[in-house]
């Protein structure tokens, strides 16, 4: 026999530890230890059994994994606390005392804390911070909002704003941006970088009513937290690109409202170049220089790039897995160069209009090189998978040059702030109503426009070479991923629902219908219900193959009659059957799969004619299955029949809500049609 | 001054006089006084003859000085003046008081008569002095008087002049401005000279007295000059004058560090950049942790959440009516889907800052619990079972129903060949059925409601027990036998006449022989149990020779075993635990088995011992069947639980099953098939196969097989009563509360 096991020293009992003896163990104060726990990102658990995890005690207590605690034990930062509450303690005390100069002195050496190794420990690796960077962003945003009061300080809304946008020019650098949505409580993105989506909510650009029923010491906490997080991500984003960080500062187009064009995205590359074409002296005009420069260098990359990707081609023809993970690359590397040239025409906007032609050839030839090359590559190999992922990817990168083609003018009273991200981080040209703010880059009256976001009910002087919109044909067009017609957008228009890109509709959900004159979306719908249909047909225990089965069967159980094959020989067969031991009802069904496979080739002509009683055995096979149902669910345990039940009631529910909202739209429906009679 | 103590009288004029040369011949020299005293000498002697003065008015007088001479203490002008002024007058003039002590208070009015004008105005502007010591004279605000003096008297506020005496004052006396206010006598005291100069030295920062030197030579009390003998001869230490070896220590530490890198400077400090690439050396994920749990994302916005939703997303007027009405931690979503016909419409969302709060909350606040979501088909939680079809044969659909009673149904009993039927019910009658044809052979009338019903299982016999009231009556339907069958029957049914009756009194049953009467009608025999209770039950032993009656509300009396062909009865049990619910042959051994509410015991009786207790852990036990081999038990109980046991297995159930939605009355096996069912009040029966293996490790197996519906109506919440499989074919009979029994085939 082992040796007993005492209670209490294994097991739930040591694993947890309640807050008042991790207070204790920890000699911090509670609000101490509520800004490291959101610091460290120490959150209390649930332990399956709260008795055994309490000593025995049934009193309600807050829980926290017992290791967690025991780390914080030597945290540099709870040292940190301590330091800085003795620091206040003697500074009080100098002030006391008149001592100004040992006050000045402790204020120099006032203890300070950095995050920067707690984000180390919490993300130790990049993608695991992407991952978490929705909060961060949400946050960030929201802040970059407030008033500055007595509790939020001027430098932190100024920074979350400086943070916020940095994130912001580098999903429009990169075209990273997959969704938007806009809701009631603030308009939703989706971007995706480096494989990761992160989504954010961004408010309404109005002034924040701040509440006073919020604990604005854990906000500002977490706001901490997040605002060095994201300082660090950005860094590496930044970084990764070749890009400076951080992006200069330009204060006198800040306080134009020039928004996001108050940061200079500088590449590392551009300060290297100039450097050496200043020993060209042939050459004068320097972006043009850099653009040059800019692209020859990508392109011998790519090249070689390329060349490293037919040999693998060769090599690895398995490992299609990898080929995507290169594609990929490929697919920012063209990003990049892309990128390059527009961050470029942001430094130089006065000759961005005139060389935008060129620049737009410049691209195309660019591209279409490109895809010689692939085609190529890919008729060397000729591999179907290959293409095929080849195909998907340049769908990817056609949907990031959604705008490319359109120069957008903001009219007054729509949101630039949010307008102007999309716009750019699909690479349109965007400009806006001088008064709204700063650093726009033509006027109303210039010709090369071609849509004018506005959202007023009628225009007063409509150009004739422009497409009048209203905002939210922008954002459908996003995720709608191609251009929509602007018809159903034009001012004035009762506009088409919007909806959330985020859903993904499941079996049995309701999906909203969409109208008729809609070709666009339209088309994207039938696709997806095309590849729903796939799905299905792939799916071996799908519902509806089964039943197809069964029609089938029924059908050929009719027409079998015709068929003779001599009793004998049935018998034989289920001697057989028995022998290998297989259930006399599962055999039927053999014998009756077997026929049908063999009449599969006859036309169901004798299934017309009994259809009717067709329906009859339906219905009774039917019955039948509910009953055998109904049978095995005797035999449940008490725990499957609970679950089974949970199960049943949710699904009821969804059903209900579905019934209802198709309810709602036939009433709908209905009334329309009354009013159009 | 002690010496002002004992001649206070004299205190009082020397006062006056002090005052009074203060001003009109100060300074005055030594010649003078001692003229001045001279004259007063004189002065008393003329007035000797006077000086027989009532020595009652001199005490008080004495006291009155003192009381003076503390009044002039308080008032330090006056001691000021005497200290500062008249120091030497009055050591001179202390001669005279003597002398003019001992002469009386004469040299007053002498005083009165030789002085000035001026002096008289003064002499009348005195007044006794105030007592009330150094208070707060605005106490007396609201008073008449100021104070009391030394006999305690009043001392009346002096007359004030209003502002136009004021004025005058102002105008007319020229020692107005250097007049102060007295606040003990609230009158008008002119300052003095000395007191004028102290105060113009204070407004000009210089020190009060104007005697007091603030540069005296100094005394050099500890020489600046070395001593020619020091105190103590020690030469200096060396550590005096070499440099400290732990400061250079300690300066070296620093040093160190600096040099080390590790103390830095704040001049040397270098600004780090605020972001550096934090991944740079490592960035590898972590393995994870299981106890890590991380927190949910935030929830995605559907569809309803746009500000321009599809219209049948928009709630209705109730759902908006139900969405506010609830609590808002009971609402599903945390808002109302609302439509705006332009994005420029859209408002700022009022409880932005709320939610992210919350969320922040539950992500540092909220106990986090992994739950694994089952993403199963609900159907694969069903238990894959054989196929029913596999199973058969079993009773699927009814075929038969055998109407003839006017009351509910309990019993009835099939014959061991499976011919005929025999049932009993409520409306006091028994009657045989033909089973095949439907057809009623027989009708007994019995004078009470027939619980209970038995068909004889030995095949030579024909004939049945029917219980009703307290007593149980052999019935043999001698139509449905040929003769020699009936003449068996009669033999062996009747054959115990001839030997009973041996001791009355402690018979517990009484056999007695039917009237002709009945006789004609099939009765053979009829026992009359001595208790009066109801008899509930009649069973068989599986020989046809002894039967067990059971009557629950009897006793120890209760359960009795018989035997038919000796007309006995034993009475097995002298004491009865608990109330009994069925009893039971064993179809093989010698074993007994009686249910009470909540246990079987089962007991041997050949060794007339109990052998096993079974614990079925329902609540109330309402029917019992053993297995044809013996070896397995089915219960049904009221709390709508099925049972099977195991007996060579466990004393608890193998299997509990519960599927009917209301009370079982009534289990069975079958004799042949292995099936065996349920009956109960919710109107409906269920077909299990039961199959019990040979092999010990192979444990029985449960498929249900068919649920018979819709034979039965529920009548007063009572459905099907009894059911009994046919012995030989795959067919079951139920009986029910709506008068009918069924055949179901």
């Amino acid at each position: 026999m082992g040796k007993l096991k005492k209670k209490g020293q294994s097991g739930a009992a040591i694993n947890y530890i309640t807050r008042n003896q991790a207070l204790k163990k920890l000699q911090v104060t509670l609000a101490d230890f509520r800004r490291i726990c959101i610091l460290k990102g120490i959150y209390p658990r649930q332990p399956k059994n709260k008795k055994k995890a309490n000593k025995g005690s049934t009193a309600p207590a807050t829980f926290y994994y017992t290791k967690d605690i025991q780390y914080l034990l030597h945290e540099p930062v709870l040292k940190k606390f301590r330091e800085y509450k003795i620091f206040v303690r003697k500074l009080s005390k100098a002030l006391g005392k008149r001592q100004i100069g040992v006050a000045q002195n402790l204020e120099k050496n006032k203890p300070v804390y950095t995050l920067d190794h707690i984000i180390k420990e919490r993300y130790p690796s990049f993608i695991e911070a992407l991952r978490d960077l929705d909060d961060a962003l949400c946050m960030l945003f929201l802040f970059s909002t407030f008033p500055a009061t007595d509790k939020i300080k001027n430098e932190t809304v100024d920074n979350c704003r400086r943070l916020s946008s940095e994130f912001q020019h580098y999903v429009m650098h990169t075209r990273s941006l997959r969704k938007t949505f806009l809701s009631i409580k603030g308009i939703y993105y989706q971007a995706e970088i480096k494989g990761q989506t992160i989504n954010w909510i961004v408010p309404y650009q109005f002034s924040q009513q701040v509440p006073d029923d919020v604990d604005f010491r854990v906000m500002l906490t977490f706001l901490e937290f997040y605002q060095t997080l994201v300082g660090f991500i950005n860094y590496k984003l930044f970084t990764d690109i070749n890009l400076l960080y951080p992006p200069k500062f330009d204060k006198e187009k800040d306080d134009e409202a020039a928004g996001l064009d108050a940061y200079l995205i500088e590449s590392t590359n551009i300060s290297a170049n100039i450097f050496d074409q200043s020993k060209k002296p042939e050459k004068t005009n320097n972006d043009n220089h850099d653009d040059d420069g800019n692209e020859t260098d990508d392109v011998k990359k790519e090249l070689t790039q390329k060349k490293e990707w037919e040999k693998r081609l060769k090599t690895l023809a398995q490992k299609i897995t990898e080929i995507k993970v290169q594609d990929v690359k490929s697919a920012a590397a063209e990003t990049q160069t892309d990128d390059s040239q527009t961050a470029v025409i942001n430094s130089n906007k006065n000759q961005l209009i005139d060389d935008f032609d060129e620049q737009q050839s410049n691209g195309k030839s660019t591209s279409t090189a490109e895809n010689k090359q692939v085609t190529t590559t890919t008729s060397t190999t000729k591999m179907f998978t290959y293409y095929d992922i080849h195909s998907a990817s340049m769908a990817e990168s056609e949907f990031q040059q959604l705008f490319s083609k359109c120069i957008f003018y903001l009219s007054r009273e729509v949101p630039r702030y949010s307008l102007e991200f999309v716009i750019r981080a699909f690479g349109g040209q965007v400009s806006w109503d001088p008064t709204v703010g700063g650093g726009s880059l033509f006027d109303e009256t210039n010709e090369i426009i071609t849509h004018q976001v506005c959202d007023r009910p009628s225009q007063k002087h409509q150009f004739l070479s422009r497409v009048y919109i209203q905002p939210q044909w922008v954002y459908d067009c996003v995720n709608a991923r191609k251009l929509l017609t602007t018809e159903p957008y034009q001012p004035g228009e009762l506009l088409p629902p919007h909806l959330s890109p985020f859903v993904e509709h499941k079996e049995g959900d309701y999906i909203p219908a969409i109208e008729d004159h809609f070709d666009g979306q339209e088309d994207a719908m039938e696709d997806e219900d095309v590849k729903e249909e796939n799905e299905g047909e792939d799916d071996n225990d799908g519902v509806k193959v089964k039943e197809s089965n069964k029609i089938v069967e029924k059908v050929e159980d009719s027409s079998s009659e015709s068929e003779e094959e001599t009793e004998e020989m049935v018998l034989m067969k289920e001697l057989e059957a028995e022998a290998k031991g297989i259930p006399f009802s599962k055999y039927q069904q053999k014998q009756l799969k077997s026929k049908s496979t063999a009449t599969s080739t006859k036309p169901i002509t004798s299934g017309q004619k009994t259809s009717g009683q067709k329906r009859t055995i339906k219905e009774i096979e039917a019955a039948e299955e509910q009953e055998v149902k109904e049978l095995g669910k005797i035999m449940m345990t008490k725990k499957q029949k609970k679950l089974y039940t949970k199960i049943e009631y949710g699904k009821k529910k969804q059903q209900r809500k579905v019934a209802n909202l198709q309810q709602k739209k036939r009433e709908l429906n209905a009334t329309s049609k009354n009013k159009k009679r | 001054m002690a010496r002002g103590k004992t001649y206070p009288v004299t205190r009082k004029r020397k006062v006056a006089e002090s005052e009074f040369p203060n001003q009109k011949k100060k300074p005055l020299n030594k010649k003078e006084t001692e003229k001045n005293s001279k004259s007063d000498i004189t002065n008393n002697a003329k007035t000797l003859s006077n000086k027989k003065h009532d020595v009652s008015s001199k005490h008080e007088k004495i006291a009155g000085n003192q009381i003076k001479g503390h009044y002039k203490y308080n008032r330090n002008r006056y001691q000021i003046v005497n200290t500062l002024g008249r120091f030497d007058d009055e050591d001179l003039e202390e001669d005279d008081d003597e002398q003019s002590g001992l002469w009386g208070d004469e040299n007053d009015s002498d005083y009165i008569a030789g002085d000035s004008l001026e002096d008289m105005t003064r002499q009348q502007k005195w007044q006794p002095p105030n007592t009330v010591g150094n208070i707060p004279m605005e106490w007396y605000d609201d008073y008449p008087h100021i104070g009391y003096d030394i006999d305690g008297k009043i001392i009346m506020k002096p007359a004030k002049g209003d502002e136009l005496d004021e004025f005058l004052d102002k105008m007319e006396d020229p020692d107005y401005w250097i007049s102060v206010k007295d606040n003990l006598t609230q009158q008008n005291v002119k300052l003095t000279d000395e007191e004028l100069d102290i105060i113009r030295r204070i407004q000009m920062h210089e020190i009060p007295d104007a005697n007091y030197n603030p540069y005296e030579p100094m005394v050099e009390w500890f020489t600046s000059k070395p001593e020619v003998m020091p105190l103590s001869a020690a030469p200096e230490p060396k550590r005096r004058f070499v440099p400290s070896k732990w400061e250079a220590k300690r300066i070296m530490k620093i040093v160190r560090g600096i040099r080390e890198g590790r103390i830095i400077t704040r001049k040397t400090q270098v600004q780090k950049p605020r972001f550096y690439n934090l991944w740079a050396d490592s960035d590898q994920p972590r393995q994870d942790h299981p106890m890590h749990i991380p927190a949910p994302k935030m929830k995605l916005p559907e569809h309803d959440e746009s500000y321009n939703p599809p219209a049948e997303y928009l709630p209705t007027d109730k759902e908006k009516e139900e969405w506010e009405q609830m609590d808002s931690e009971d609402r599903e979503k945390n808002y109302l889907p609302q439509k705006y016909s332009s994005l420029r419409a859209v408002p700022a969302y009022g409880r932005f800052i709320h939610e992210h709060f919350n969320r922040c909350l539950d992500l540092y606040l909220a106990p986090r619990i992994r739950r694994n979501k089952l993403n199963i088909d609900p159907e694969s939680l069903i238990p894959k079972l054989p196929n029913p079809k596999d199973l058969q044969p079993f009773p699927t659909t009814l075929t038969f129903s055998y109407t003839g009673h006017t009351a509910r149904i309990r019993c009835f009993s099939i014959d061991p060949l499976g011919l005929w039927l025999v049932s009993g019910s409520d409306d006091q009658t028994i009657r045989v059925w033909e089973i095949t044809t439907g057809r009623c052979v027989y009708t007994w009338t019995v004078g009470d409601i027939v619980h209970s019903i038995a068909w004889c299982p030995n095949k030579d016999v024909c004939g049945f027990f029917a219980a009703f009231s307290n007593k149980v009556a052999f019935i043999s339907p001698f139509k449905l036998c040929d003769e020699e069958m009936y003449v068996v029957t009669n033999r062996y049914v009747t054959a115990g006449h001839n030997q009973i009756q041996k001791d009355d009194k402690k018979k517990s049953a009484h056999w007695s022989q039917p009237t002709e009467q009945e006789k004609e009608l099939g009765y053979l025999v009829i026992l009359d149990h001595s208790h009066s209770k109801t008899v509930k039950q009649v069973t068989w032993h599986r020989k046809g020779d002894y039967f067990a009656t059971l009557a629950p509300d009897a006793g120890n009396q209760g359960i009795l075993i018989h035997q038919l062909t000796k007309h006995q009865t034993q009475q097995p049990f002298r004491k009865i635990k608990g109330l009994i619910q069925r009893v039971m042959f064993h179809p093989i051994k010698p074993l007994f088995f009686v249910a009470t509410q909540r246990y079987i015991r089962i007991y041997n009786l050949i060794k007339q011992e109990a052998t096993k207790t079974l614990q079925a852990g329902v609540k109330w036990i309402s029917s019992l069947d053993v297995h044809p081999l013996g070896d397995n038990i089915i219960i049904g109980s009221y709390d709508k639980r099925l049972c099977w046991f195991d007996l060579d297995l466990s004393s608890r159930p193998y299997k509990t099953l519960r599927y009917h939605s209301m009370a079982i009355r009534s289990v069975s096996y079958h004799k042949r098939f292995p099936l065996f069912a349920s009956c109960s009040d919710d109107g409906s029966i269920q077909i299990f196969h039961g199959m019990v293996y040979n092999d010990l490790l192979q444990n029985p197996l449960i498929v249900p097989v068919k649920i018979l519906k819709g034979g039965h109506k529920v009548v007063d919440s009572l459905g099907v009563l009894h059911c009994e499989f046919h012995p030989t074919q795959p067919w079951i009979i139920s009986s029910g509360a709506d008068h009918q029994i069924n055949l179901w085939t």
